[in-house]
């Protein structure tokens, strides 16, 4: 069991072993002069220029504020102390804006410290840091009270308040019946609700909740906050701001774990492992933030590691944000400002998520899964055919739309050349597949580095900087491998893979994009092949190359021989079936060979220094109990356990007061993805920490906190102001009323269509969209943002990254670009002019008109008070009737329902 | 007023946070959109600097409303005219003799290989320098007009940027962050400031006739601001999204709904008296009529006199060129009207039809920059100098930026010039800068910054600087962190300061 650190406490004891036999370095009289002359005046007692003193050694042992050791023991190579006097980085050369030190001090010091650095009285230095914030100590575990009004009741009296009166059933059932599910009552079950509430109030209310948490639309309402914080999208972001093919597999993921409600915890790890829990989809989310697809980033190596750690740090900021509520960013470059969060730590969470590439795989779903079953189906008749082909010792193609797979009788080989008959070869990636039973699909890619294969390519036909290398990478998308014919030259391309020992093979995988087939869609031309016919070949005994197989008489037999072509239409029939009914890729990480993790100094992918390894931050007990060359999904399941376990002081905390947040508008902590020192402070501290203590209680149970919330009367209270309140307390956080709030822009469209009777209320699925088919190189136009097949809920509207819906994104709408745990409220005339001219309402308002004149008769005012109903869920006062029968008599009721989407009553939480 | 509040519960400037809002609230004035929480980020933490956080104080009712900088300068108004795709600073500004020596050579230290691939020889200019201007400024022949003016102009000819990649450098260059998802300059320069007028847009993007640019409303987009911050985009062609009233409704049909909705929104107020929130809405109904009348207006270019039209090249060139020089004049109106920032695209990421898309130029740069600049110099030119001649430059800061340069040496297809993230040139005008100044200066290349590096940082930060603002306390709380344009880096470059 692990045993989290309360009272932090960071010690560095010397390392270095004391050599005795080489002649010794007096410190004082050796080393302390030459740090008094040039260093202690910006790094000593009186100033700490980068949070850095050298006039001690334990501050020297634990460095600055890069985080990174000034002084290793033993260790000069180590040490940055040697870098930066050595001026390895010039713009990093101490002393600054002076000559380097004579070279016999600087060896002085590196022998100091290779000798272990030893300061006289100084050997046991530490420095200690006590950190004492509410978030990182451990949670009480005896309260005072054990209902939220108690706590919340105790705070009001001491501030002189009290709790209102309870809400009026009409504004409770809205109000509860939209934040439970986003979608506002039907007339009908207001007027049942009130019935009941008249005759026994509480046993209406709590009926109604559990309807509302049984609706398989509570799932929709909070899957939206949950994308919110992880800022989900279902493009890259970037220049071509591509599609992400199949994303929505995770919003649905989401959307039934809150339905079913799935333990936290459990939601927590399969979001981390889930590749390994047979919910592939939900792995979806470490991969929600923005990237850079490779394409774009250019073909500089330095662009493309920056990009990668640029990719790492999305991870992080989703992971650390969302379940931690802590930001660790700012430990990339430095060791973090306010929290306790190491630039080493920073680099060991990376290692955590270093089998993590931005892109799309088959996720893995359950064996009764009807996707899995169907292919498992057509997979057996596929191996059949393929059988036939072997037993004829044939070789084939496979077009597997993003790939073509080439099938060739089994043989072992030293080497494989493919010598291209085309003058220009684009291609991505190589796989050279042998049959391994040990695989899962029995199949085994021999072309890797890390095996041992190495690469040659024509000298002749090569492209500076797309070498064939990259064909291994495991890096898809254009500009990876190119080479072509120079004019008039007889060189053609070829490549050649040396296997380190003589290696059985039956198959190649190859693609000249495949990126585009897994992780795209709705772009024109993808996924082309540009590289042509080719031959296999194997060396002689002369060395002479002879090929074994050829594409073109693969095609030409295949064409021409009866039996074989009969065959091979039946290959490409079972493919084609398989690509529609079977898995499909989805946009929910691709997982990629972990590479050693290094602290990037300055967060600069080109300053690699210590090596760590997978590990949560040190100060919250980090160490995961893994080997440091474990698999990366056996990383991301220790590192799930830590977030999980039920002394990690935050995990609990940070969901509990989401929750909060979304109920009453306003978290506990008003900073639900900061509990750092940045952070707000809670508001009511024993509380929270008795939620999430309950929370773990209920085994995580999101529907019993959700519940329990709303049914204390602090949610059932009146939302009316009163002078005192507002005196005291103007932003009710204390809760003396429900705090009214602007509804989101999801709330306000589906309650239109909801009125309307034109929202398609279906669960899950593709998303809709509402932007053109565009090039690769263009961007999103909205072409069609109101008619009917946009009328399901707005969490299904394609999430498009930074494109304005043209009603909206008004609405602070998420760009999701930046994690957003709280979206921000404003009111703008922009919004204004959405919702009185779009299309949208124009058309919704025409047939909300037409619903209450069906559903009311001719009578004018009972059309008028239909359409309330139906907005509003209440009938129009008297002189509201008056004057909107007049308005509709001599407008619209058109108009009326125009009017009545734009009251400060529909758009505000009651 | 909150002082039964338990002090534990709350840092002390939390508590001056709520006194402050309570009080604000009452009296009609909060803070915005800004929730609490986002003012109760630990100024103490920060206030070690000696220089914590100044929030601008919004009046909710009206977010637009104009707000005093933090100290005074000159300029009240920005026009940033951002020129994707990178121009070729050694084609336009910055003068290499040495070019001409070099030609076709390959001197050591080219790399083998820059962001699209393999390199080439160094190329001389494709167009021809010459000095300028009473200050004999050495402008190339590729923008006349604008050449002519360079004795008002501030040129930096020593920026760098972070990335060789369009989409990064103009995230980089406009928003202060290579990610998605951060404010832009104009955003938060609305935040700080508000606007002159109630009538229009505090911020307006003009995106190039051909489209939006290749980093979309990430350019002028609120990121985690208020999305009262974003810029409004339109064109002198396409008014703002919904702004007209629809077809099937009458003028008059239009009023009696807003009179209606009005007396309904009265009503409900009732229930709940002193609630900012709901007062603010109302009030935004007000200001949505207002713009219904005033963008049309300040649209209405066809009224401008034909020589300003002529000036501009509203007449002349090619459809393109027409089409921006409308939104030139555009621009112009709007900024006498009042508008605080007023973002003008020459260049997208769609193409227009003519092959080009904006001033990215990897092959046959000779045809591809003459084109673009065809669209661009005249019209700009003429912008500028009609602000001058209007006395617009006295209170107007002019910005013309790109997001990078591009490469002295060609590359391997020897007729385009690669991204060059290490120097590019930009220049201001108008108020608070000197005029006929150079600022910093690249290598004997143009390959690399030489003389006063200048960071995009450093470029903002001087920007804000000259709206009267301090890069490193004007900011906003968000995640954890007191968000900045300019990050945790950014030095006022105080020598182009007037």
């Amino acid at each position: 069991m692990k045993r989290f650190l309360f009272l932090l406490t960071l010690t560095f004891v010397s390392l270095g072993s004391i050599s005795s036999q080489a002649v010794e370095i007096d410190f004082e009289n050796d080393v302390l002069p030459i740090l008094e002359n040039n260093c202690l005046h910006c790094h000593g007692e009186d100033e700490q220029e980068s949070g850095l003193r050298l006039d001690r050694r334990g501050t020297m042992l634990r460095g600055g504020d890069s985080g990174l050791a000034v002084l290793v023991p033993g260790k000069p190579e180590s040490s940055y102390l040697i870098d930066v006097i050595n001026h390895v980085d010039p713009k990093r050369a101490m002393p600054p804006d002076e000559d380097k030190l004579p070279a016999e001090e600087i060896e002085l010091i590196t022998r100091w410290i290779k000798e272990g650095a030893i300061w006289p009285g100084q050997m046991e230095d530490r420095v200690e840091q006590e950190i004492d914030h509410w978030a990182f100590l451990p949670r009480r575990t005896e309260f005072k009270h054990d209902t939220i009004d108690d706590f919340l009741n105790e705070k009001l009296v001491a501030a002189g308040l009290g709790f209102s009166e309870p809400a009026d059933p009409r504004s409770l059932i809205r109000r509860v019946s939209i934040v439970l599910t986003g979608l506002a009552p039907t007339p009908k079950r207001t007027g049942e609700f009130i019935a009941a509430f008249e005759k026994d109030a509480d046993a209406a209310y709590q009926s109604l909740v559990d309807e509302l948490l049984g609706s398989s639309h509570f799932g929709e309402r909070w899957a939206q906050h949950w994308l919110d914080v992880i800022r989900w999208a279902e493009t890259n972001g970037s220049e071509s701001n591509l599609y992400r093919k199949n994303a929505w597999m995770y919003r649905d993921y989401v959307v039934n774990a809150f339905n079913e409600d799935k333990p936290y915890d459990q939601f927590i790890r399969e979001q981390l492992a889930g590749d390994t829990m047979n919910a592939g989809p939900a792995t979806g989310f470490l991969v929600s933030g923005p990237h850079v697809p490779s394409a774009t980033v250019g073909a500089e190596p330095s662009a493309r590691r920056q990009a990668r750690a640029d990719r790492m740090d999305e991870i992080l900021q989703t992971v650390s944000s969302s379940v931690m509520g802590m930001t660790v960013g700012c430990a990339r470059c430095h060791n973090h400002k306010f929290d306790p969060i190491s630039i080493s730590d920073y680099y060991s969470m990376t290692a955590v998520f270093q089998d993590i590439e931005f892109g799309s795989r088959y996720p893995e779903f359950p064996n009764d899964d009807p996707r899995v079953r169907r292919e498992s189906e057509l997979h057996s008749e596929l191996e059949h055919l393929r059988g036939q082909m072997r037993a004829k010792g044939w070789a084939w193609i496979e077009d597997w739309k993003g790939f073509q797979e080439v099938h060739f009788p089994s043989r072992t080989v030293d080497s494989l050349r493919i010598s291209f008959t085309g003058r220009f070869v684009m291609m991505d990636e190589v796989e050279i597949l042998q049959d391994d039973p040990r695989e899962q699909d029995g199949l085994r890619n021999v072309a890797r580095a890390s095996l041992g294969v190495t690469l040659s390519e024509n000298p002749a036909t090569k492209i500076e900087g797309m070498s064939a290398e990259n064909l291994i990478n495991q890096v898809y998308g254009a500009k990876e491998f190119k080479a072509t014919s120079p004019k008039d030259s007889p060189e053609k391309p070829w490549v050649t893979f040396h296997f380190p020992e003589p290696t059985q093979i039956s198959r190649l995988r190859l693609s000249s994009n495949r990126e585009d087939f897994l992780e795209t869609d709705y772009i024109d031309d993808l996924h082309n092949i540009q590289y042509g016919d080719f031959r296999l070949e194997v060396q002689d005994e002369s060395g002479k190359w002879q090929p074994f197989a050829t594409t073109s008489a693969m095609k030409q037999k295949s064409s021409e021989e009866q039996q074989r072509k009969a065959i091979q239409q039946k290959i490409d029939e079972i493919i084609a079936v398989m690509i529609d009914e079977g898995p499909q890729p989805a946009f929910v990480a691709r997982f990629v060979e972990p590479v050693e993790t290094f602290v990037f100094a300055r967060g600069s992918p080109e300053s690699p220094r210590d090596r760590v390894f997978a590990s949560a931050p040190s100060r919250f007990n980090g160490e995961l109990g893994i080997k440091p060359d474990s698999p990366g999904a056996q990383r991301r399941k220790a590192f799930a356990e830590w977030l999980v376990d039920s002394n990690n002081p935050l995990t609990a905390r940070v969901m509990a007061n989401r929750m909060w947040h979304h109920i009453f508008g306003s978290g506990i902590v008003a900073t639900p993805s900061d509990f750092g020192l940045a952070g707000a402070s809670p508001t009511h501290p024993e509380l929270l920490d008795w939620l999430a203590d309950r929370f773990i209680a209920s085994d995580y149970s999101v529907k019993d906190m959700i519940r329990m919330m709303v049914m204390s009367r602090g949610f059932r209270q009146s939302s009316a102001p009163s002078e005192s309140g507002l005196a005291k307390d103007s932003s009710a956080q204390l809760l003396w009323r429900f705090p009214p709030r602007r509804v989101e822009a999801e709330v306000i469209r589906d309650n239109v269509l909801l009125a309307s009777s034109h929202l398609d209320t279906s669960i899950g699925g593709p998303s809709y969209r509402i932007h053109d088919v565009k090039q690769r190189y263009a961007q999103w136009e909205v072409v069609d943002n109101y008619s009917n097949s946009t009328w399901r809920r707005m969490l299904y509207q394609e999430r498009m990254r930074r494109v304005d819906d043209r009603i909206f994104t008004a609405f602070d709408f998420p760009d999701c670009g930046q994690i957003r745990a709280k979206r921000p409220v404003s009111t703008t005339p922009l919004q204004a002019l959405n919702l009185m001219n779009s299309d949208f309402v124009v058309s919704q308002s025409k047939l909300l008109a037409e619903r209450a004149s069906d559903e009311a008769g001719d009578d004018l005012k009972s059309q008028v008070e239909r359409c309330f109903l139906l907005l509003l869920q209440r009938s129009p006062t008297e002189d509201e009737s008056e004057a909107a029968v007049s308005f509709a008599k001599s407008q619209s009721l058109d108009l009326l329902c125009r009017t009545l989407i734009n009251t400060n009553e529909f758009a505000f939480l009651p | 007023m909150t002082s039964n509040t338990n002090p534990e519960e709350l840092s002390p400037i939390g508590r001056s946070m709520l006194d402050r809002r309570g009080f604000l609230g009452q009296s009609g004035m909060a803070l915005g959109g800004l929730a609490l929480s986002q003012l109760l980020a630990r100024d103490r933490l920060l206030a070690s600097d000696g220089a914590g956080p100044i929030r601008p104080l919004i009046d909710e009712n009206n977010p637009y409303a104009a707000r005093p900088p933090q100290f005074a300068m000159p300029a009240k108004q920005v026009l940033v005219i951002y020129c994707p795709g990178a121009v070729s600073h050694v084609d336009t500004f910055d003068y290499k003799p040495d070019l001409y020596k070099l030609h076709g050579q390959r001197p050591p230290g080219i790399p083998a290989v820059t962001f699209e691939g393999p390199t080439g020889n160094i190329a001389k200019p494709f167009w021809d320098f010459k000095p300028r201007g009473e200050s004999g400024k050495m402008v190339s022949d590729l923008l006349p007009n604008l050449a002519g003016m360079v004795d008002d102009f501030c040129f930096v000819h020593s920026l760098t940027t972070q990335t060789s990649a369009h989409p990064q450098g103009e995230n980089f260059f406009n928003t202060g962050f290579t990610m998605e998802g951060f404010p832009s300059f104009g955003a938060w320069v609305t935040y700080a400031l508000g606007c002159e007028t109630e009538e229009l847009p505090a911020f307006v993007a003009i995106n190039d006739p051909r489209g939006l640019a290749r980093s979309g409303k990430n350019n002028f987009g609120s990121g985690f601001l208020p999305a009262s911050f974003q810029g409004t985009d339109f064109t002198a062609a396409n008014p703002p999204a919904n702004l007209g009233r629809p077809d099937a409704f009458s003028p008059g049909a239009d009023r009696a709904s807003v009179a209606l909705l009005q007396k309904l929104n009265a009503k409900h107020l009732q229930h709940f008296p002193g609630d900012a929130d709901l007062a603010a809405r109302i009030a935004s109904y007000e200001l949505a009529g207002r713009m219904q009348t005033s963008v049309p207006e300040v649209m209405d270019i066809a009224n401008e006199p034909a020589h300003v039209h002529a000036a501009y090249g509203t007449d002349s060139g090619t459809d393109l060129k027409r089409a921006y020089a409308n939104n030139c004049i555009l621009a112009r109106r709007l900024l006498e009207k009042g508008v605080r920032v007023v973002q003008l695209f020459n260049g997208s990421d769609p193409s227009g039809g003519n092959g080009i898309t904006n001033w990215d130029s990897h092959s046959d740069i000779l045809k591809t920059h003459a084109m673009q600049a065809e669209i661009m110099d005249q019209p700009t030119a003429a912008l500028i100098a009609d602000l001058k001649q209007r006395g617009m430059l006295e209170h107007t800061l002019v910005v013309w930026c790109t997001e990078f340069g591009r490469m002295p040496f060609l590359q391997a297809n020897g007729t385009g010039r690669d991204h060059n993230p290490a120097a590019f040139t930009c220049f201001l005008a108008g108020a608070g800068v000197k005029k006929g100044y150079s600022y910093g200066e690249s290598d004997e290349f143009g390959f690399k910054a030489a003389v006063n590096e200048t960071s995009v940082y450093d470029f903002n930060a001087t920007l804000l600087h000259l709206m009267g603002l301090n890069h490193e306390r004007l900011t906003y709380y968000h995640n954890g962190l007191e968000r900045r344009l300019t990050n945790v880096h950014g030095h006022v470059i105080k020598d182009i300061v007037a």
